[in-house]
C-alpha cells in the first residue's frame, strides 16, 4: 500500500523587508539602504561565511604591520564598485577610495578554549557614502553561521592559548562612537590602515603571490600612477628589518590614529606616524610628559632605560585610565611591549 | 690612578679626591666645579632627601664646610654633565645622624640635578651624589651666593602613611559615616575598605567586600547620600558606564547599582540637577554627549542625555558645579580637551535657569575657553561675593592657564596676565581650590606639586611641595586642611590663622548639603563657599565648608543658602571649632510680621504644637521632618495647633510654606 502525504508546505515565514537585491550573484552594497542588518547580505562570501573565502572582486589585504587587539587575528577585504578607482595621495595618507567602497575587517581568535577551535567576533565593516565614510559592525553568532548589525558595543569574555600560553580578555566589541573616536581626522570619519606604506609587501593571493599595490592596480581597483618609490612601513615581527623601523612600524599602526596631526589627541607632544617619526623627537625621545602619573617617569622615552620611560609604562599597563591605547586592548601585548624595550635599549642618546 | 696635586693646580683645576666612597673618608670640598668619574661608592644614603625613592646601589661623598652664611647652588647641570642621569642629597648633621637640608634628581635640564638651598658659616654639609638611575660620571658645580633668606612657606606638611590603606582606587577622603569626619576610602573590583576617622584622631580600618562590580571608579569617583539614611554612596565612574555603591541602613555593606548605558566616563558629580531634594548623579561623557541619572527619591535613577552638553563629539572632562550668577541654584562648566581642528575642546559654561533647564552662556559669558583642560578650580578669589575661575591647562597647545574673574554680571575677564598663572609653567590634569593656610584667601592646587597661593587680589605665587595632586580632607579634624597621595596623607602642619569648618546635614535639601552656599562676615568682609561633590578632575574631597579667617579673632555671621531655598543664620559662631548646622535649624529669622514673631510652643513638647502669630502668614502647607529628613507628617489645615500623635520621641523640623513660595522652619523636641 503506498501511502501519500501531501507535501507539506511550511507557512512562509515572514521575513524583515531586506534591501532588494539581484538574485543571487555579486556582492550587494546599495548605499541607500546600507548598513544592512545581517553580514550576509552584502555577500562579500562564498560558501560558508565563517570560512571567509572573498567574492569575486572581494579582494584580501594585510597591513605590513596590523592593530594590537588584545591578539585577535584579523582578515581584511576591500571592495569597490564596478568601474570605480581608488587613487594615490601620498604614501602615508590613505587611499581616496570612491563612494560605494566597502572595506571589511573580521576579527577571530584559533585554539579558543576549552574546545581549542576558532571564534569569530566581529565584522567591522567601512562604507563611503556620497556624504562620508559610516560605521557598521556585525557580530557573530555562536553557531558562527551569521553576523547581526550592533551598533550599541558590547563586551565577550574570550580565553585561548596564544603560543600555547592560555590568556584571556573581556573582548570590547566598540559602538559607533568608539570607531569614530580613532576612525577620524579633524572630526570627520576615515579608514586608517588603507597607506600606500602599508600595502606595499606581497601577500598570497589564490592566483598567486603578488605585491598588493600591483595587485590592486592590476584589476582596476587603483589608478595606476604610483611613484617608483614609497616609503613603507615593515611587519614589526620581520627580524632582518632594523630595530628602528620595525618599532616605527608597530607605533604607527597602533598610535598613530589619535597621535598626529588632527587626531584626537594632537595636542600631546607626540606624532607618532611613520612618515614623522625619522625624527625621534616625535616619538617623545627626551620629551617630558604632560602629565604626570609619577616623578619616575621622566619622559616619555629614555634612552636606555625603560624605567623612565612613560611610553613603556602606558603600554605595560591595564590601567583604564592610564594604558595606551586608551581603546582597543585591554590586555598587554607582550611583543609590542618587548620590541619598545628592544628600541629603548638600541637608543643611546637623546638625539 | 695617582694624582699630581701639583699637575692640577698649575692647570687651575680643582683636585680631585679619591678618598670619597664612603660618608667616613668624604672628600672636603669648596666652591667650584667638580668631575666624578664613575658613581662607584660603596657606602650608600640610607636618609633620602631627593625624590623618587630608593634603588641606589652605590654613591659618592663629599663635605662642605663654608666660611661664611650663603645661598648655594648644586648642580650638575653642566655641559659636561649633558644626558647624564644624576641625584643627590645634602645633610647636615654626621654620617651617623644626617638630617636632610636639599636634595633634587631632575630637577636641572634634562635628567640633571639642581638645588639652592641656605647653609651656616662653620657648619659641616654632606653632599651624597647616588647612582639611583646611573653610575655614569658626570660635572657638578658648587657655587655660593650672598645668603638670601626665602619667605617662610604659609603652610607646611608631614607626611604620615597609613600601611593599612590597600585597595585599586584610593580616591577619596571623605566622610561615609554621617559623622563629618573625613575618611580615607579605597575601593578595589570586589571590596570597599574605609579608615573611618575618629575623635581621638584614631583610625578604625573596615574592609568591606562587595559584588565583583561591573564597573570601577577607573575615571573618577563622587561620594553623596542619594537616599537619605545618613551613610553616604558612592559613584564609580568608568570608560564603559556607571556603577553606584548604596550603603545600607549602618554603612556596613554596599548594593551595587549598575547603569546599562555606554558611557566613557571622565568627571563625575553628585548634584541636585533639578532641585527636587534628591541627589543626581552627572557624568562626562568623552566622546559622546553628556549624560546623567536621574534620582525620583524612592530608590530609581533613570539615565539621560541632553542639554548638558551636547557636543557630538564630546570632549568633557572636568565638569563643576558652583552658583555663577548667585541666584541660588547650581550651574556648571565644563573644562574641556580634544585635538584636531574638533570645536570640542571648547569649554562650556551652562547656566541653571530653574527645574533642570540649563542654557549654554559660554559665548556670552566670555567662557568659551579653548585651552586644552582637563579641569578648573572655582572660588571667590578676591572675596567680592562672585565665583572665579581657574581654567587649568593640561596642554600648551591652544593656550595656557586662564584666571577668569567674575564681574558679577554674567561675565568674566580674563586676567590671567600678572597674575601668577601666566608664569606657572606646570600643566597638570588636576585644579582644586582650596584654602590651605587658612590666611582667608582661597588658593589653587595644580601641576608641579605646587600650590599656588591667593593673596586675595587675584595673584598667586607658587610653592613646591612633596606631595602631587590627590584628594583633599581634613584628616585630623584640625581645621587645617591635609592631601592624600595614596597610603600617605600629608598632614598639615597648621600655622596660628584661626577657622571654622561648618558641616551640613539637609533636610529638604540632599542630605549632603550639595549645592548650598555658605557665606561667612566678618572683619575681613565676606567668604563664600559652594558645597560640592567632584572637583578637579578624578578625586572626591571633603564634603564640608572649609573657611580660613587669618589673624580675626571671630565671625560676626554664617548664612547657609539652602538648595531648598531654606536659609540658616548663626550669628558668632565659635571659632577654631566645627559646627554642624542642620537645615531649618536656624532660620534666617524668627519670622516676624508686624513685629509680631511666629514661634512654635510648647518646646519641646508631647502632644502638639501651637504656631502662634500663624494666622499672620498666608500658608499653604505645613510639613513635618525627622533630623534625617523624611517627612512624617503633611496638612494643608490652615490650623495653628498641629496634632504629634502618632510620632516617635526625637527632634524634628516643622516647615511651614507660604503662597509667595517662602519656606520657613524651625525645630521642636517630642518628648
Amino acid at each position: 500500500m503506498l501511502f501519500l502525504f501531501p507535501s507539506c508546505k511550511k507557512k512562509a515565514k515572514v521575513e524583515p523587508i531586506d534591501p532588494p537585491v539581484e538574485e543571487g550573484t555579486g556582492v550587494s552594497v546599495d548605499l541607500s539602504t546600507v548598513p544592512y542588518t545581517k553580514l550576509s547580505d552584502y555577500r562579500f562570501f562564498e560558501g560558508e561565511m565563517k570560512n571567509q573565502n572573498p567574492a569575486e572582486h572581494v579582494i584580501p589585504y594585510e597591513p605590513a604591520s596590523g592593530l594590537f587587539t588584545d591578539y585577535a587575528h584579523k582578515k581584511r577585504f576591500i571592495w569597490l564598485p564596478t568601474g570605480t578607482q581608488a587613487t594615490y595621495v601620498s604614501d602615508h595618507e590613505v587611499l581616496d577610495l570612491p563612494v560605494g567602497a566597502a572595506l571589511i575587517k573580521t576579527f577571530y581568535y584559533d585554539d579558543v578554549q576549552p574546545a581549542g577551535d576558532t571564534r569569530i567576533i566581529e565584522t567591522r565593516i567601512m562604507i563611503r557614502k556620497s556624504s562620508g565614510w559610516i560605521f557598521a559592525n556585525y557580530v557573530w553568532n555562536t553557531q558562527q553561521t551569521e553576523a547581526y548589525l550592533d551598533l550599541q558595543g558590547s563586551t565577550t569574555n574570550v580565553s585561548w592559548l596564544q603560543n600555547g600560553q592560555p590568556k584571556s580578555t573581556a573582548y570590547r566589541i566598540p559602538n559607533q562612537t568608539e570607531c569614530h573616536t580613532c576612525h577620524k581626522i579633524n572630526d570627520q570619519p576615515i579608514p586608517i590602515g588603507i597607506k600606500p606604506q602599508n600595502l606595499n609587501i606581497d601577500y598570497p593571493y589564490s592566483d598567486g603571490t603578488q605585491n598588493q599595490l600591483q595587485k590592486l592596480i592590476s584589476i582596476g581597483y587603483l589608478q595606476n600612477n604610483l611613484p617608483g618609490n614609497i616609503v613603507s612601513t615593515v611587519n614589526y615581527m620581520d627580524q632582518t628589518k632594523t630595530i628602528d623601523e620595525r618599532f616605527r612600524s608597530y607605533v604607527d599602526i597602533n598610535c598613530a590614529h589619535c597621535h598626529s596631526e588632527g587626531k584626537h589627541c594632537s595636542y600631546r607632544p607626540m606624532r607618532l606616524a611613520f612618515s614623522e617619526t625619522s625624527d625621534p623627537i616625535n616619538l617623545g625621545l627626551c620629551v617630558e610628559p604632560e602629565e604626570f602619573i609619577n616623578s619616575t617617569l621622566a619622559y616619555i622615552i629614555k634612552p636606555s632605560d625603560k624605567n623612565r620611560s612613560m611610553m613603556y609604562y602606558r603600554l605595560g599597563s591595564t590601567v583604564p585610565s592610564e594604558r595606551m591605547p586608551l581603546l582597543g586592548r585591554s590586555i598587554v601585548h607582550e611583543e609590542g611591549l618587548q620590541l619598545l624595550e628592544d628600541w629603548i635599549n638600541w637608543k643611546q642618546t637623546c638625539n | 690612578m695617582k694624582i699630581n696635586f701639583t699637575f692640577f693646580l698649575l692647570l687651575g683645576m680643582p683636585w680631585l679626591s679619591q678618598a670619597q666612597n664612603t660618608c667616613a673618608t668624604a672628600s672636603p670640598i669648596t666652591a667650584g666645579t667638580y668631575v666624578v668619574t664613575a658613581v662607584d661608592g660603596t657606602e650608600i644614603p640610607t636618609l633620602i632627601c631627593a625624590t623618587n625613592g630608593t634603588g641606589q646601589t652605590a654613591a659618592e661623598w663629599y663635605t662642605y664646610t663654608p666660611t661664611g652664611n650663603y645661598t648655594i647652588n648644586l648642580t650638575t647641570d653642566l655641559a659636561a654633565s649633558a644626558g647624564v642621569d644624576t641625584r643627590f642629597h645634602v645633610y647636615s648633621g654626621t654620617c651617623g645622624a644626617p638630617v636632610c637640608v636639599a636634595g633634587d634628581d631632575d630637577g636641572g635640564s634634562g635628567l640633571t640635578s639642581t638645588a639652592s638651598f641656605n647653609v651656616m658659616n662653620g657648619t659641616t654639609y654632606i653632599i651624597c651624589f647616588d647612582n639611583r638611575w646611573s653610575s655614569t660620571g658626570f660635572s657638578f658645580k658648587l657655587e655660593e651666593s650672598p645668603i638670601v633668606v626665602p619667605p617662610t612657606p604659609p603652610i607646611t606638611f608631614t607626611a604620615n602613611t597609613f600601611p593599612s590603606v590597600s585597595g585599586t582606587y584610593g580616591l577619596a577622603s571623605t566622610d561615609m559615616n554621617g559623622d563629618f569626619l573625613d575618611d580615607i576610602v579605597t575601593v578595589s573590583s570586589s571590596s570597599v575598605q574605609i579608615l573611618y576617622q575618629q575623635i581621638s584622631g584614631a583610625y578604625v580600618t573596615t574592609n568591606i567586600p562587595t559584588s565583583t562590580t561591573m564597573f570601577q571608579p577607573s575615571w573618577s569617583m563622587a561620594i553623596g547620600d542619594i537616599d537619605k539614611n545618613g551613610f553616604n554612596d558612592m559613584l564609580y565612574g568608568s570608560g564603559n558606564g556607571i556603577t553606584f555603591m548604596k550603603a545600607n541602613a549602618t554603612g556596613t555593606a554596599y548594593t551595587e547599582i549598575s547603569g546599562s548605558e555606554y558611557i566613557f566616563c571622565q568627571r563625575t558629580n553628585f548634584v541636585d540637577i533639578n532641585n527636587d531634594g534628591n541627589l543626581d548623579a552627572f557624568s562626562c561623557h568623552d566622546i559622546d554627549p553628556n549624560v546623567y541619572y536621574l534620582n525620583d527619591g524612592s530608590g530609581n535613577l533613570t539615565f539621560h542625555t541632553g542639554g548638558l552638553g551636547d557636543h557630538p563629539e564630546g570632549g568633557n572632562y572636568g565638569s563643576i558645579w558652583m552658583d555663577y550668577d548667585n541666584d541660588g541654584d547650581q550651574d556648571m562648566y565644563i573644562a574641556k580637551c580634544r585635538g584636531g581642528a574638533s570645536t570640542a575642546k571648547i569649554d562650556e559654561l551652562h547656566r541653571n535657569d530653574g527645574g533642570g533647564v540649563f542654557t549654554d552662556v559660554s559665548v556670552a559669558a566670555g567662557m568659551a575657553n579653548p585651552s586644552q583642560s582637563w579641569s578648573s578650580a572655582w572660588n571667590d578669589y578676591d572675596n567680592d561675593g562672585w565665583m572665579d575661575a581657574v581654567v587649568g591647562a593640561s596642554s600648551t597647545d591652544d593656550g595656557g592657564h586662564c584666571l577668569m574673574k567674575n564681574n558679577g554680571n554674567g561675565t568674566f575677564t580674563n586676567i590671567t596676565t600678572g597674575s601668577g598663572w601666566d608664569t606657572n609653567p606646570s600643566l597638570s590634569i588636576e585644579h582644586v581650590s582650596f584654602d590651605f593656610d587658612n590666611d582667608g584667601y582661597t588658593d589653587v592646587m595644580g601641576g608641579g606639586n605646587k600650590i599656588m597661593f591667593g593673596n586675595g587680589d587675584m595673584t598667586f605665587y607658587p610653592i613646591v611641595y612633596a606631595f602631587s595632586s590627590g584628594s583633599v580632607g581634613d584628616m585630623n579634624n584640625d581645621g587645617f586642611l591635609d592631601i592624600r597621595n595614596g597610603n600617605t596623607v600629608y598632614m598639615s602642619d597648621k600655622n596660628s590663622n584661626n577657622w571654622i569648618t561648618i558641616n551640613l546635614q539637609g533636610i529638604q535639601s540632599n542630605s549632603n548639603g550639595i549645592g548650598a552656599r555658605v557665606e561667612i562676615y566678618g572683619s575681613w568682609g565676606k567668604q563664600i563657599r559652594d558645597i560640592r561633590s567632584g572637583d578637579g578632575f578624578r578625586y572626591m574631597n571633603t564634603l564640608n565648608a572649609h573657611f580660613g579667617i587669618g589673624t580675626a579673632t571671630g565671625i560676626d555671621s554664617l548664612f547657609i543658602k539652602w538648595p531648598s531655598g531654606q536659609i540658616d543664620q548663626v550669628n558668632n559662631p565659635t571659632i577654631n571649632a566645627p559646627i554642624t548646622i542642620v537645615e531649618g535649624s536656624h532660620p534666617l529669622s524668627l519670622l516676624e510680621f508686624d513685629g509680631k514673631k511666629i514661634t512654635l510652643y510648647p518646646n519641646p513638647t508631647s502632644d502638639y504644637l501651637m504656631i502662634e502669630n500663624f494666622d499672620l502668614m498666608d500658608a499653604t502647607n505645613i510639613e513635618i521632618y525627622t533630623q534625617l529628613g523624611q517627612r512624617v507628617m503633611e496638612t494643608q489645615k490652615k490650623d495653628s495647633k498641629i496634632s504629634l500623635t502618632g510620632l516617635v520621641s526625637g527632634r524634628y523640623f516643622l516647615v511651614i510654606k507660604t503662597k509667595n513660595g517662602e519656606k520657613y522652619s524651625e525645630s521642636f523636641i517630642k518628648m
